[in-house]
């Protein structure tokens, strides 16, 4: 046997699936399988206990799906990363959504992980925490009690990931001004788990640059924002050079802490090439 | 009998040869029906695991399995000291001296994962369980990690040989100090090529039964050489070869690294002994696949050349330091290939090489598809580019000047016969479009480079032979066996071979059914290595096909008063070789031979052993092929030099292959040597701390997929061999050996930049392009 | 605990612990050896099958918690002694060597080709992405795909030709 004994939960609503979410002692949550149950079966090779209690959520209806209304996008968190790469609802700057799915793992593995996986699985490195700041992303979690709290994804992951309460989806806001592009780097060729990603949005009237937000994977820390590189972008008009001053304005010790030459070296090349891509 | 006047037999396929017959196996294949070894379940089946070492050199003090033992659901647990503690190796015919490993040791480990113990139990679990319960005291002794580091005297000694050096291979011709001399320009390089792994998809497992009414033993087996491994095993367990039987299941794939016994295969036949002749499985797991198996040699290859200034190479001097980690497999002839391979390819008289093999407590160095001349390739091809840029001159001309010619013997007495390599590169060329390229394309980022190797078919490794054998047996509905001993591990011999022995014998290749590959009902063969099989065992196919003819032409002559020698069976008819004419079908034939008059029985037997001799390791001096393949192989890149990327856009391999006997077939495998070489230039490279190897993972190890596979061109060029089956010749290695290489070109070529260490990474060519700008 | 399967359009009824992956159902509970496995770590894709027409990995999927899904293995693609064209094409383009990829390889294929039957070069290279294999180098596994969508492609043109008549 492959994993060690466990009991399947399988709710039949949402909000069975929050209450169990808050009940069951020794649990985690099965969404894709991609992460936990692969780790699961790794930790039993090293005779590791591990978790007793699955809450499978994967026949919930109403936790799938991506649909779009009043200048909202909805993203439900069961939704397979190939079913959002084929949604034909990602429109404008939400295209980049698109681009963030083809580059994540391969193609059975994007069949099965989840959105929602990929946000809250809590491996620093994984890409979809760096585009959901930068989009400003607001996630929406549903208590035992059937209340619903919502944080945005800046503040969820500067919490560390933490989920108090059952993560049911993620909204975001559009509007016609917004441009965004999203550079991903491998960690080196042997290893497909991203060494960076890097996503910059903002709200491009004419040539000025507006509420402009750098969502940033350092395969360190949790996804964050760059605040320096923002508040120098929002000074400044889109122009072939952009790219290149804005090189001067970053929070280095995001992109330098814990990171070799070739690593410091590609986030800058990734992140002018970010920002001339939205000046173009 | 049914006698109809269109044999059901009849396909298009008639003289197959030459034609692309769909593999045997492959509705098998894709229906998931055909059965590999790792498929094999029997009633009350135990699952057998192996105990290995947790430290890469240490003393065994104490091994206590009392507590395993009284696991419940464990059947049977050995250590050494259940075994004869015979060693084995792979090279004990030509260097006794290097058969140095046990399978199970009592003594000291050598490598973490080397084996200690084996457990077999009525499931995982339970095994895993016993595994834990066993307990074994180690006294840690220092490793050595390093190639350089364990050839220095006071290094941790792993073997009874002088400072850790297992072979020295001195190849020395002419007077190469003094001419040197008189070159023009000399020029040293020195590289380092990584160590690779096999990484079949199918990991190695095996079944073991040990008949205990008998005491014959049956091993299903994933092997590339079942008659290597019962060699082998017969040896370790004081058996008489006939009473070991290896049974080559479908191989999920082996490029070197199942070409010997394992220490699983030993402890499968004996625990199940143990266990009261219950048959145990054992499977690696894919963590054990990259770690205990068997790697390639990482070398340090250097090497220095001196040449005239129009281009002619006057003097070769050099050194080879192979990491052979902890136990010697078939690290001689992987030495020897490293060195000896150029003599292939280039013209050259004065010459003096010397190879190390050394123990390192690194995982066990062994064959790896290219056996040296991958890391030779990578080095030799390189260098050989770096001195054409040194005198001006244009890669291709360089190669034409000092390339090999048909005819013609080598300074180490190898003796070339068809030697399409000018051709190969001419045609390469004239495909890539080189001479509108080559240093034309700077301004777009892109380069195109060349890289040549030869190939050899088959050498005499292990044994003092390496002959192969057939039966062509014809019953009397029409279908025809072919017996064969050798190993498809999926490059398609079993397709190959029937080809042969159907067109040999003058038939429909649908007559054919082939079994191979078991050692108790097929003839003898050394295995699937060295691209020897459809040289060597086509040849034995071949004569089985001819034998069988003849008899059937004897009684036909004898019935008809006609002379044997006038006679001949072409497709499905036997005729008058003077002028044609169709005398009777071929089923006709048969009904005769089958007879009441004649009553004669088909068995048609061929063997064959190429006349070659093995390397002299004192001297360097060998023919150890019949014949010699040759290829010339371009890349074209694109670098981004903003992340290093390289892209690699488009691959033409030109193969001298003798001939054809199935174009999809050798397509087929010059495409997956260049993926595999395409991988061992830009990812595969397993890293080692301390000898725990760090990446024993795909994650972590990658290997090439769909994605970032570009064009492959194959031109295949038939010379048409004197000595090969239907003028073939072998392939199936040749074709990685130069590509790191035309690469490594290809990327100077655009960018100006060499690396001299693969893998060919982002991280390096940004390093590389900084210390050009300052 | 009782747990029921839809495994090439046949019911399972299987009494099972409930910790056990798909694949161990499949090879071990069913004889069906046609799905491997070669690396238990999501790399390999030689567990590879289809669950409701989208390739998965069998390796990382509860047997328990797939009830009610169409689950489709390389045992369940062929129509008696007639091959699927996926598995045809894989035939006669030579695009199998030692096979141990190929029923992975397969499912992937034709998980893409149901959906896409026209697929461009880079849709059939992730789509495939999953499935390593290290004998054919994938040119041949192209061309396969290629050619088993036209005849794909072509059958639904004549069975909707055929219907509308």
């Amino acid at each position: 046997m492959l994993l060690n004994p466990l009991t399947l939960h399988l709710p039949k609503s949402s909000l069975e699936a929050a209450k169990l979410y808050k009940e069951l002692e020794d649990s985690k949550v099965l969404a894709g399988g991609t992460f936990l149950l692969n780790s699961m079966k790794l930790l039993k090779t090293k005779g590791t206990k591990t978790a007793r209690n699955i809450l499978s959520l994967g026949h919930l209806e109403d936790l799938k799906g991506v649909s779009f209304q009043n200048d909202t996008l909805t993203i439900k968190t069961m939704t397979r990363i190939n079913e959002l790469f084929e949604s034909p609802l990602l429109n404008g700057h939400l295209r980049i959504l698109h681009t963030v799915c083809r580059n994540i793992s391969t193609n059975p593995i994007r069949n099965m992980a989840t959105v929602g996986g990929n946000l809250t699985c809590r491996y620093t490195w994984t890409e979809m925490g760096a585009v959901m700041i930068a989009l400003d992303a607001n996630m929406h979690f549903l208590g035992p009690d059937g209340k619903e709290d919502i944080v945005t994804a800046e503040n969820f992951f500067k919490n560390g990931a933490r989920c108090e309460k059952l993560f049911t989806h993620v909204t975001i806001k559009v509007n016609s001004h917004a441009r965004c592009s999203y550079r991903r780097v491998r960690k080196t060729l042997h290893v497909d788990i991203p060494m960076l990603a890097v996503c910059v949005k903002t709200d491009l009237i004419g040539k000025q640059w507006y509420n402009s937000r750098v969502g940033i994977n350092n395969g360190v820390a949790f996804a964050q924002r760059d605040h320096l590189l923002e508040e120098f972008l929002n000074k400044s008009f889109s122009s072939a050079d952009l790219g290149k001053e804005a090189l001067e304005h970053l929070t280095t010790a995001i992109y330098d802490t814990r990171s070799s030459d070739y690593k410091q070296h590609i986030f800058r090349v990734s992140l002018k090439s970010a920002i001339e891509e939205i000046c173009q | 009998m049914a006698l109809t006047s269109q044999s059901k037999f009849v396909d298009q396929y008639v003289d197959p040869v030459g034609k692309s017959v769909p593999r045997i196996e492959g509705r098998g294949i894709v229906t998931g029906q055909l059965k590999y070894a790792f498929d094999v379940y029997f009633p009350n089946m135990l699952v057998g695991k192996m105990l290995r070492s947790p430290h890469p050199h240490a003393r065994i003090i104490s091994i206590d399995t009392s507590k395993a033992e009284a696991l419940p659901g464990v059947k049977a647990i050995v250590t050494a000291q259940d075994t004869h503690q015979i060693k084995f190796g792979s090279n004990e015919y030509f260097f006794p001296h290097t058969v140095d490993q046990m399978a199970l040791e009592s003594l000291k480990v050598r490598y973490i994962g080397d084996e200690v113990a084996a457990v077999a139990a009525v499931d995982d679990e339970t095994a895993d369980a016993a595994l834990r319960l066993i307990d074994v005291k180690y006294e840690v002794l220092p490793g050595v990690f390093e190639i350089e580091e364990a050839m220095k005297p006071g290094a941790p000694q792993i073997h009874e040989s002088l400072n850790n050096i297992a072979v020295i291979l001195p190849v020395n011709f002419g007077n190469p100090e003094r001419v040197m001399k008189e070159a023009d320009l000399v020029r040293e390089d020195k590289f380092w090529c990584p160590v690779a792994h096999p990484s079949p998809m199918e990991p190695h497992v095996c079944v073991g039964q040990w008949e205990t009414f008998t005491n014959k033993i049956t091993l299903w087996s994933s092997s590339q050489a079942p008659f290597k491994c019962r060699e082998a095993l017969a040896k370790t367990l004081k058996m008489d070869l006939n009473d070991v039987r290896v049974i080559k299941m479908a191989v999920g794939g082996g490029f070197g690294g199942k070409l010997e016994m394992l220490p699983m295969d030993f402890a499968a036949c004996l625990l199940s002994k143990k266990a009261g002749g219950l048959p145990v499985k054992i499977c690696l797991t894919r963590e054990e696949e990259f770690t205990t198996t068997r790697r390639k040699h990482g070398m340090i290859y250097k090497i220095k050349t001196g040449v005239k200034k129009d281009g002619t190479i006057l003097a070769i001097t050099g050194e080879v330091l192979a990491d052979g980690g902890a136990y010697c497999s078939y690290g001689p002839t992987v030495l020897a290939a490293a060195i000896m391979r150029i003599f292939m390819v280039y013209k050259i008289q004065h010459f003096r090489m010397s190879g190390y093999r050394v123990y390192t407590n690194n995982p066990i160095s062994g064959a790896m598809r290219g056996f040296g001349g991958v890391q030779s390739g990578f080095a030799i091809e390189s260098h050989m580019d770096m001195i054409a840029k040194d005198l001006g001159m244009d890669p291709v001309d360089f190669r034409l000047k000092n390339i090999t010619s048909p005819n013609m013997v080598t300074v180490n007495k190898m003796i070339l016969t068809t030697n399409g390599l000018q051709e190969c590169i001419e045609k390469a060329c004239d495909a890539s479009g080189w001479r509108q390229k080559h240093g034309k394309m700077k301004h777009l980022k892109r380069g195109i480079g060349i890289g040549i190797a030869a190939d050899v078919m088959g050498s005499k490794m292990y044994k003092s032979h390496e002959s192969a054998g057939a039966i062509v047996k014809v019953e009397e509905d029409g279908s025809v066996y072919l017996f064969t001993g050798a190993a498809d591990t999926g490059q398609g011999s079993n397709t190959a071979l029937s080809q042969i022995a159907a067109h040999e014998l003058g038939v429909s290749f649908s007559r054919i059914k082939c079994k191979s590959g078991d050692t108790e009902i097929t003839p003898f063969d050394t295995g699937s290595f060295a691209s020897r099989v459809t040289f060597i065992s086509g040849n034995a196919a071949l004569l089985g096909g001819k034998d069988a003819k003849l008899q059937i032409l004897e009684i036909v002559a004898k019935d008809n008063n006609l002379n044997l020698d006038d006679l001949d069976i072409k497709a499905e008819k036997v005729i008058i070789k003077k002028d044609g004419r169709v005398l009777m079908s071929f089923d006709r034939a048969l009904e005769l031979c089958y007879s009441f008059k004649y009553g004669k029985q088909i068995i048609g037997r061929g063997s064959y052993n190429p006349k070659t001799t093995p390397i002299d390791f004192r001297t360097g001096e060998g023919n150890v092929s019949g014949s010699y393949g040759f290829e010339a192989q371009i890349a074209e890149v694109e670098v981004d030099t903003d992340t290093g990327n390289v892209k690699l856009l488009e691959l033409w391999d030109a193969h001298d292959i003798g001939r054809a006997i199935n174009p999809q077939s050798v397509e087929g495998q010059i495409e997956g040597s260049l993926a595999m070489g395409i991988g061992y230039t830009f990812y595969e490279e397993l890293r080692f701390k301390n000898g725990r190897v760090l990446n024993a993972n795909f994650a972590g190890y990658r290997v090439p997929r769909s994605i970032g596979i570009p064009k492959m061109n194959s031109i295949l060029i038939e010379t048409n061999d004197p000595e090969g089956p239907f003028g073939a010749k072998g392939m199936g290695e040749a074709s990685l050996l130069p590509t790191s290489a035309a690469i490594a070109n290809a990327v100077e070529d655009a960018i100006g930049v060499r690396i001299k260490e693969l893998p060919i990474t982002p991280e390096k060519i940004i390093k590389a392009l900084k210390e050009k700008k300052g | 605990m009782s747990v029921n399967l839809t495994i090439n359009k046949k019911q399972y009824s299987l009494e099972l612990k409930g910790n056990e992956t798909l694949l161990e159902v499949l090879r071990d509970k069913l004889s069906m050896t046609g799905t491997k496995t070669a690396c238990q770590e999501t790399e390999c894709g030689t567990c590879t099958v289809m669950i409701n027409g989208k390739a998965v990995l069998s390796c990382i999927t509860l047997a328990a918690n797939v009830q009610g899904d169409e689950i489709t293995t390389i045992e369940g693609l062929a129509q008696g002694d007639v091959l699927h064209p996926v598995q045809q094409a894989y035939v006669d383009c030579g695009s199998v060597q030692c096979g141990f990829c190929i029923p992975g390889m397969i499912m992937s294929s034709v998980a893409l080709l149901e959906k896409k039957p026209e697929p461009t070069q880079e849709e059939i290279e992730y789509a495939l992405d999953g499935n390593i294999c290290r004998c054919a180098g994938y040119p041949k596994i192209f061309q396969a795909v290629r050619e088993a969508g036209k005849k794909m492609k072509n059958s639904v043109i004549a069975s909707e030709a055929k219907q509308s008549l």
